[in-house]
């Protein structure tokens, strides 16, 4: 018994992840509303009893995806600058990352497209102001080799800010997940401001 | 009134929605509300009463800013003119008596219908904030390798995004505004 007690949380993330891949398995096929439990219990090729033991309705499991989806988005857009040599670097790589991510993004670019309802309750005014400290939290990491802890938070929620508005709102115009562009247009007006803020007393 | 026939079946739909909501506004409704027939509105919009909401969202959020620059007036640079600008358009927007509601009851209905027509507002913020760049750049307050109208939809996009999910700012704090102004929205602008 000890040895099955021991595999208890691996076998608990493994279903829970099964579930969360499953649940945007199907919203790039179907959609979120005509999504069940039961179709995501047959994609996960987990029974139904199972994932009802983890996830006691479709809103819980929606819920801890979208927070799993938004660890490892910033995590991968951090990761992809940790090699960087400067600020503006860094800002490039984290940018185009998180950009490309959410393009190539087929659950995300299935509901905006057919379901913005389901998505921009996550978005928009007051669940954006939530979202935006969220993100800006978990990208300041990539930015505090430049910027005291502060100031690489509140780059970190600029950088969401410019990804939210030309990469997820309708009709962008830059295309940021092309390095060249999104450099160019981050190098002559983002980072300057980043890189050399006025200071609050100023 | 010297309102045009489309915009007074705008000003109409614009009432029936904040009396009754989205979901529970017809076209009748509309056609009742700004005093002409139902044909009238067919004919002004083709497509219908999905086009005629969009367009009222669209045409609301246009009054809206309209508004706020006679409100805020002329100002001696850009940069004055978005410190002024910033926290008003929010005050207004948390006091937008019509939008809150609708924000509160129908979220699911309104948010496609902003989301969609935000690009309307950002093209005219884009071109309200041009002419004020290009003054700033013959003052010689601006660098002079910046592509204005590119900075001026960047602003655009930005101050659209504080407005509406201020975060962790706060656009009422004099510091913190005059920070946002300088170095995220015109560190790369200003000379």
């Amino acid at each position: 018994m000890t040895v099955l007690d021991r595999v208890e949380t691996p076998e608990r993330s493994s279903v829970e992840e099964r579930a969360t891949d499953a649940l945007l398995t199907c919203i790039a096929r179907f959609g979120l509303s005509k999504t069940a439990l039961d179709d995501v219990a047959d994609v996960a090729a987990c029974s139904r009893a199972t994932l009802y033991r983890y996830f006691d309705t479709k809103a819980e499991l929606v819920r801890r995806t979208v927070d799993g989806e938004l660890d490892r988005l910033t995590a991968r857009a951090v990761d992809a600058a940790r090699g960087e040599r400067t600020l503006g670097d860094a800002v490039v790589a984290l940018v185009t990352t998180a950009a490309r991510d959410l393009v190539g993004h087929r659950a995300l670019q299935f509901l905006l497209a057919h379901e913005p309802e389901s998505i921009l309750g996550y978005l928009a005014f007051g669940a954006g102001d939530r979202l935006l400290v969220r993100v800006g939290d978990a990208f300041s990491p990539a930015l505090t080799r430049w910027l005291p802890a502060d100031d690489a938070s509140r780059a970190g929620d600029w950088l969401s800010r410019i990804l939210r508005s030309y990469v997820l709102m309708p009709e962008p115009s830059i295309d940021l997940t092309d390095t060249t562009e999104a450099r160019g247009f981050l190098e002559e007006l983002v980072i300057p401001g980043l890189e050399h803020p006025v200071s609050n007393t100023q | 009134m010297s309102d045009t026939p489309r915009e007074r079946v705008l000003a109409g739909a614009f009432e029936c929605i904040a009396r009754a909501g989205i979901a529970k506004t017809t076209v009748e409704d509309i056609a009742r509300a700004s005093g002409v027939s139902r044909a009238t509105v067919y004919r002004l919009f083709p497509r219908g009463r999905d086009e005629l909401l969009r367009d009222t969202v669209a045409w609301e959020m246009a009054r809206f800013f309209a508004e706020l620059a006679v409100a805020v007036g002329s100002m001696p640079d850009f940069e004055t003119f978005l410190e002024r600008a910033l926290p008003l358009a929010r005050e207004e927007l948390l006091g937008h008596a019509v939008l809150q509601k609708v924000l509160e009851t129908e979220p699911d209905r309104l948010m496609p219908l902003i989301t969609v027509e935000q690009h309307h507002v950002i093209e005219y913020l884009a071109a309200f904030f041009l002419p004020l760049l290009e003054r700033d750049r013959a003052a010689g307050l601006v660098r002079g390798t910046v592509d204005l109208p590119r900075a001026a939809e960047y602003v655009a996009r930005m101050a659209l995004s504080l407005i509406a999910s201020p975060g962790r700012h706060d656009l009422g704090d004099p510091d913190d505004l005059r920070r946002l102004v300088r170095s995220e929205l015109l560190g790369g602008v200003l000379a």
